[in-house]
C-alpha cells in the first residue's frame, strides 16, 4: 500500500523540493535574447508547425527566443499544474477555453489588459464571439487562439452507395434521423448492425449534444452558472430525440457498441456521419473515402451549434511578460494565423485570414466556409469555474443511461442534483 | 528467523554505508510522502493556491460522497474476487510446473510473460476478446449455440477485469509458490510413499502446510496489488471523458487530485485506504501467528 499512496504522495514531495527553484530566465536589458516557453498540447504534427511559427517571430523579435513544449491532452494538463505549482510555469501556455477560469479564478494568469491596452486595436479584427469567453470584470486574462464550431462531417461514398441524397443546409433534425435511419445497416448479414447512420459523443457535449440541446430552446446551464438546466423540458426533448435513434432506430451506436470500433467509427468507415469540430480534418483527409461537412440541422428553436476556443494565457509569474505578450501578438497576426490556418486543425480566430484563402482552399477540399458560417447560430461552450467536474459529473452520470442500464428521466433528475452540488461546491 | 548473522565492529559502519541509499530514499521518499498526504489531507488544496486548514472535513466528506463509496465498494468486490484467485490458481500452476515434465521452462516462460507484457498492450487485446459483437469469446458462444454477453457492460465489466488481472497475476505467484515447493527436501515426499501416501495426500499433508509461508507471502502481496489495481482496468473500463464502469479507489483518487483540483480530498481518500489496508493486513499476521508454518 505504501506505493499506492507513494504515487499520489510523490506530487507532494515534488512541490516540497520544487518549491525554491525559480525558471531561469534571461534579462531584456543585457545583450543575450530572452528565452520564453511556450507550452500546449496538440500532435507532434503541431509542433512543426509550431516551429514555423516560433522561426517566423524570432526572425521579426531577434531579441526573443521561444521554446516550444507540446504533450498529448492528458499529460499536458498533469504537467501544467505541477509546473504551476513549482513557481516554474511556462510563460505562455494553451488553454481551453471551459478551463479558463479554473486558472483565472486562482490567481496564477497575468491579467493582459495592460498590455492590450498599449495596443489599441489589436483586438478588432478577431471574431467577437471567440473573445467572449475570455472576458472577466477585470479584463482579458487571456486571449483566443483559434476555434472550433461544430458541423455534420459525413461519407459521401456510404450516401452514394445506399442511394441516399447528401445533407443539405437548412435540413432539421427530422431530416438527420431519417436519413440516418436510412444509412444504418447489417452489412455483412450477420444480423447485427455494422454501419450506423449518426454518432456523437455521448460523454462531451461539445460534439453531438449541446447542439440539439439549443436547437430544441433548451440550456446546459443558467447565465450565473448556479443551475443545470439539462433537466428542463427541451433539454429533455432533445435527450430523448437521441435516446430514440439509439434505442429505437439503433442509428447511433450505444457506448458498448462503439467501443469495440477503437475510437472513431466515422474514420474507420462504420458511421455515414459524425457530429465533429475542425480538429478532425488532417486525419480524416488520410480517410479511405470521399467525405464533406455540412451545417448542424435545425430544431424547433432554430439551428445551433457549439463555438469553442483554444487561447493563449501568460503565467502570473512570467519573468518576461512583455515578450510573451509580443508572442501572442504575433500569433494574432496575420502572418501568424495563416500559419496555424496552414496546420488545418482549427479555424483561425483572426477573420481576415478566417476569409482568406490560406483557410478557405487548405490542401483538404471541402467547403471550409461551412465552420466559419456557423459562427452566425453558435452558442459558447460553457465557461465556469469547476467546469470539468461539473461535466465529467454529468458525463458520468449519463453513462447507465447511454448503455441502456438506466431509464432516461430518472437518470436525468439525478444527474441534475449532483451537478448543482458540483456547482455549488465550486462556488 | 530472528537468528541471522550480525554485524560486529567496523562492519557495523560498512553495513550502514551500505543501508543509506535505500534508506534514505525510504525516508525522504516513502515517509516523507505519507506524511505530506497526511498533512494534505487536512487541508483543501487546489495546487494553485497556498492549502488552507480544512480540519478532518475532507475525511467527513467521504462519507456524503457516492463516487468514492462506489469505488470503495469496487476495491472491495475487486480483492475479494482476485486475491483468493491469484493464490489458489498460482499455486495450481506451480504444483504442476513442479514436476520433471519436457518443455517445463517453456511452459513457465508462457505463465510469466503476461508479468512483463505492458499493461496498455494486454487490455487491448483482452478488449478483442471480450467485445460484444466483434469478440472471440462471444463467437465461440455463438458457434456453440449460445447467445452473446456484455462481458464489459457495467454489469459484468468487474468480473471480466478480475479474471484478466488474475490472469496477469499467475505468473508472478507460480514463482513465488514455485520457490516454496522446490524448497521442499524430496525425503519428506520420499517417506510418505514409502507409507503409501498418494499424490492427493502427498500435496495435503507435506506440501500445502509446508508452502504457507509462501501463500501467506502472497496473499499479502496480491492484497497489496490489489487495493492498488489500476491499469489493467482503466484500459478496459475507461469512458468517454476519464470516466470507467468500475471506478477503483485509485481511480477515484487520481481523479480529484488532477481533475477536479482537490488535492486535500484525493489525500484524505488515499489515507483511508491505507487505513484500510493496514487493518487488514494486522489481520492477516494475525493468522499468520496461528495457521502459518516455519520450519
Amino acid at each position: 500500500m505504501k506505493k499506492g499512496l507513494f504515487s499520489l504522495a510523490m506530487v507532494a514531495i515534488l512541490l516540497l523540493t520544487a518549491c525554491g527553484g525559480k525558471t531561469a530566465g534571461g534579462n531584456a536589458t543585457n545583450g543575450s535574447p530572452v528565452q520564453i516557453t511556450y507550452m500546449e498540447w496538440g500532435d507532434p504534427a503541431e509542433l512543426d508547425v509550431w516551429k514555423a511559427i516560433v522561426s517566423d517571430f524570432e526572425a521579426a523579435n531577434p531579441n526573443i527566443q521561444v521554446n516550444v513544449d507540446v504533450s498529448d491532452w492528458d499529460s499536458y494538463w498533469t504537467k501544467l499544474k505541477t509546473l504551476l505549482a513549482a513557481n516554474t510555469p511556462p510563460d505562455v501556455f494553451a488553454m481551453d477555453a471551459p478551463l479558463y477560469l479554473d486558472y483565472q479564478s486562482r490567481g496564477v494568469l497575468l491579467n493582459l489588459q495592460p498590455f492590450i491596452d498599449k495596443n489599441p486595436g489589436m483586438l478588432d479584427g478577431l471574431f467577437p464571439n471567440t473573445l467572449t469567453a475570455y472576458q472577466t470584470p477585470d479584463g482579458y486574462f487571456g486571449l483566443p487562439r483559434d476555434f472550433q464550431t461544430i458541423v455534420v462531417f459525413y461519407n459521401k461514398d456510404m450516401f452514394d452507395k445506399a442511394g441516399v441524397p447528401y445533407p443539405q443546409a437548412g435540413w432539421t433534425y427530422d431530416d438527420l434521423r431519417a436519413t440516418a435511419k436510412a444509412l444504418t445497416k447489417d452489412t455483412n448479414g450477420d444480423g447485427k448492425i455494422d454501419q450506423f447512420g449518426y454518432v456523437i459523443d455521448p460523454w462531451d457535449f461539445e460534439p453531438g449534444m449541446s447542439e440539439i440541446i439549443w436547437a430544441y430552446g433548451g440550456d446546459l446551464i443558467n447565465a450565473d452558472h448556479t443551475q443545470t438546466l439539462i433537466g428542463e423540458p427541451n433539454a429533455r426533448t432533445a435527450f430523448q430525440f437521441l435516446h430514440d435513434m439509439m434505442f429505437i432506430d439503433h442509428s447511433i451506436p450505444d457506448p458498448n457498441t462503439s467501443s469495440q470500433y477503437g475510437g472513431d467509427l466515422f474514420l474507420s468507415g462504420n458511421a455515414a456521419m459524425i457530429a465533429m469540430g475542425h480538429w478532425a480534418v488532417p486525419s480524416y483527409s488520410e480517410a479511405g473515402f470521399k467525405w464533406d461537412v455540412v451545417e448542424m440541422p435545425s430544431g424547433p428553436a432554430g439551428q445551433a451549434t457549439s463555438v469553442n476556443s483554444a487561447g493563449f494565457v501568460v503565467a502570473k509569474d512570467s519573468k518576461n511578460p512583455d515578450a510573451a505578450f509580443a508572442f501572442i501578438k504575433f500569433v494574432l497576426s496575420t502572418a501568424g494565423q495563416t500559419r496555424l490556418a496552414e496546420m488545418g486543425f482549427a479555424c483561425p480566430v483572426l477573420k481576415s485570414v478566417a476569409e482568406s484563402d490560406a483557410f478557405l482552399k487548405q490542401s483538404t477540399s471541402i467547403d471550409h466556409q461551412i465552420f466559419i458560417d456557423s459562427l452566425a447560430f453558435a452558442h459558447m461552450k460553457p465557461v465556469f469555474k469547476g467546469y470539468d467536474e461539473w461535466s465529467s459529473t454529468i458525463g458520468d452520470g449519463l453513462t447507465p443511461m447511454w448503455n441502456g442500464e438506466a431509464e432516461l428521466n430518472p437518470t436525468l433528475d439525478q444527474i441534475v442534483t449532483q451537478a448543482d452540488e458540483v456547482l455549488a461546491n465550486n462556488k | 528467523m530472528e537468528y541471522g548473522l550480525r554485524p560486529l565492529g567496523r562492519e557495523k559502519f560498512w553495513f550502514w554505508v551500505m543501508l543509506a541509499p535505500t534508506l534514505i530514499g525510504l525516508t525522504f521518499g516513502a515517509l516523507g510522502s505519507i506524511l505530506a498526504t497526511l498533512g494534505l489531507s487536512l487541508t483543501n488544496w487546489d495546487l494553485l493556491r497556498p492549502p488552507t486548514w480544512a480540519g478532518l472535513s475532507n475525511y467527513l466528506a467521504l462519507f456524503k460522497n457516492p463516487a468514492y463509496f462506489k469505488a470503495l465498494t469496487n476495491t472491495f468486490k475487486f480483492s475479494a474476487m482476485y486475491v483468493p484467485g491469484v493464490v489458489i490458481i498460482s499455486l495450481f500452476v506451480a504444483v504442476l510446473m513442479n514436476r520433471k515434465i519436457h518443455g517445463v521452462s517453456i511452459f513457465r516462460t508462457i505463465y510469466f510473460l503476461p508479468a512483463v507484457t505492458s499493461a496498455v498492450a494486454t487490455a487491448l487485446v483482452w478488449n478483442m476478446i471480450y467485445g460484444r459483437d466483434t469478440g472471440i469469446l462471444n463467437f465461440i458462444l455463438n458457434r456453440l449455440g449460445q447467445p452473446s454477453v456484455c462481458w464489459l457492460c457495467t454489469k459484468n465489466a468487474l468480473m471480466s477485469v478480475v479474471v484478466v488481472n488474475i490472469w496477469g497475476a499467475i505468473g508472478e505467484g507460480m514463482i513465488i509458490f514455485l520457490a516454496g515447493l522446490t524448497a521442499i527436501p524430496r525425503e519428506y515426499y520420499e517417506a510418505a510413499t514409502i507409507d503409501g501416501a498418494g499424490l492427493f495426500d502427498q500435496f495435503f499433508s507435506i506440501a500445502l502446510p509446508l508452502v504457507t509461508p509462501s501463500i501467506f507471502f502472497q496473499t499479502l502481496m496480491s492484497t497489496i496489488n490489489a487495493f492498488q489495481a489500476y491499469d489493467y482496468i482503466y484500459m478496459m473500463t475507461r469512458q468517454g471523458q476519464g470516466d470507467s464502469s468500475v471506478p477503483v479507489v485509485v481511480f477515484s483518487i487520481y481523479r480529484n487530485a488532477w481533475n477536479f483540483f482537490n488535492y486535500g480530498g484525493a489525500s484524505a481518500q488515499a489515507i483511508e485506504l491505507a487505513v484500510l489496508v493496514i487493518l487488514l493486513m494486522a489481520f492477516y499476521f494475525w493468522l499468520e501467528r496461528r495457521y502459518v508454518v516455519y520450519e
